[in-house]
């Protein structure tokens, strides 16, 4: 048995791509040159149309998906371009908001060498992990987006800090 | 090309709001290929194979 998802359920993998080709085909899969041997796909999106902001996003695979718990299960999302350390940098921290690395809904985790921030997708209770039925890529992106819009019209300041802390989207 | 580019802001604007009730209130949004959000019905009209933005809070973080 390997120690890499693909490499133990092809058919998911397969609907992987099946799923990404059919939503999102401008993005392609690589993999990883860090050893870890963890795939992603790599894409831009620009979730408030013409006129908004162009997301270059990495969708990175844990080892472990589709089993992984917390912050949007087994499939973390990378913005590189911008960098949400970037932004957030720029913006109060405020802990009592739920603003506590500058931004909603986000979390970090190491990456290579460094420690980034990566975006929250799914609340953990919504994520959908069993024998027969995962969240892919191509679900994950779409909550991405979602949190994308939320994000650039928090940063704009056409929602509240309470809006876009609660995350109704 | 507009010739009002304030107003074309504006209309933006107005959409993103519209859109981000949409998703408060759990009507049919979807993401296209480009990854816009839209609403199911226009994008169906302009023949996109969109996504439907699933339903639910994002993860709080920290």
């Amino acid at each position: 048995m390997s120690f890499y998802w693909y490499e133990n359920d092809h058919g998911l993998l397969d609907g992987e791509k099946m799923a990404m080709a059919k939503f999102f085909p401008a993005f392609k899969l690589y993999k990883l040159e860090d050893g870890s041997g963890r795939i992603y796909w790599r894409g831009k999106v620009q979730p408030t149309g013409k006129g908004g902001m162009v997301w270059d996003l990495m969708l990175i695979y844990k080892n472990d998906h589709p089993q992984s718990e917390g912050f949007g299960g087994s499939i973390q999302i990378l913005p590189v371009k911008p960098r949400l350390k970037d932004i957030a940098k720029q913006l109060p921290i405020d802990n009592d908001k739920g603003l506590g690395l500058g931004l909603p809904h986000i979390y970090r985790d190491n990456f290579g060498r460094n420690e980034e921030y990566f975006i929250c997708t799914a609340d953990p209770k919504y994520f959908k992990a069993s024998q027969t039925r995962s969240t892919s890529a191509a679900s994950s992106l779409s909550w991405a987006c979602k949190w994308i819009l939320l994000c650039e019209m928090w940063l704009n300041g056409e929602i509240s800090d309470d809006v876009a802390r609660e995350g109704v989207y | 090309m507009s010739n009002n580019p304030s107003g074309d802001a504006d209309a933006v604007a107005a959409r993103r709001r519209a859109l981000a009730e949409a998703l408060r209130s759990g009507e049919d949004v979807v993401v296209t290929p480009s990854g816009e959000v839209e609403y199911k019905d226009e994008a169906a009209e302009q023949g996109h194979t969109a996504i439907q933005v699933p339903n639910g809070k994002l993860a709080r973080g920290e």
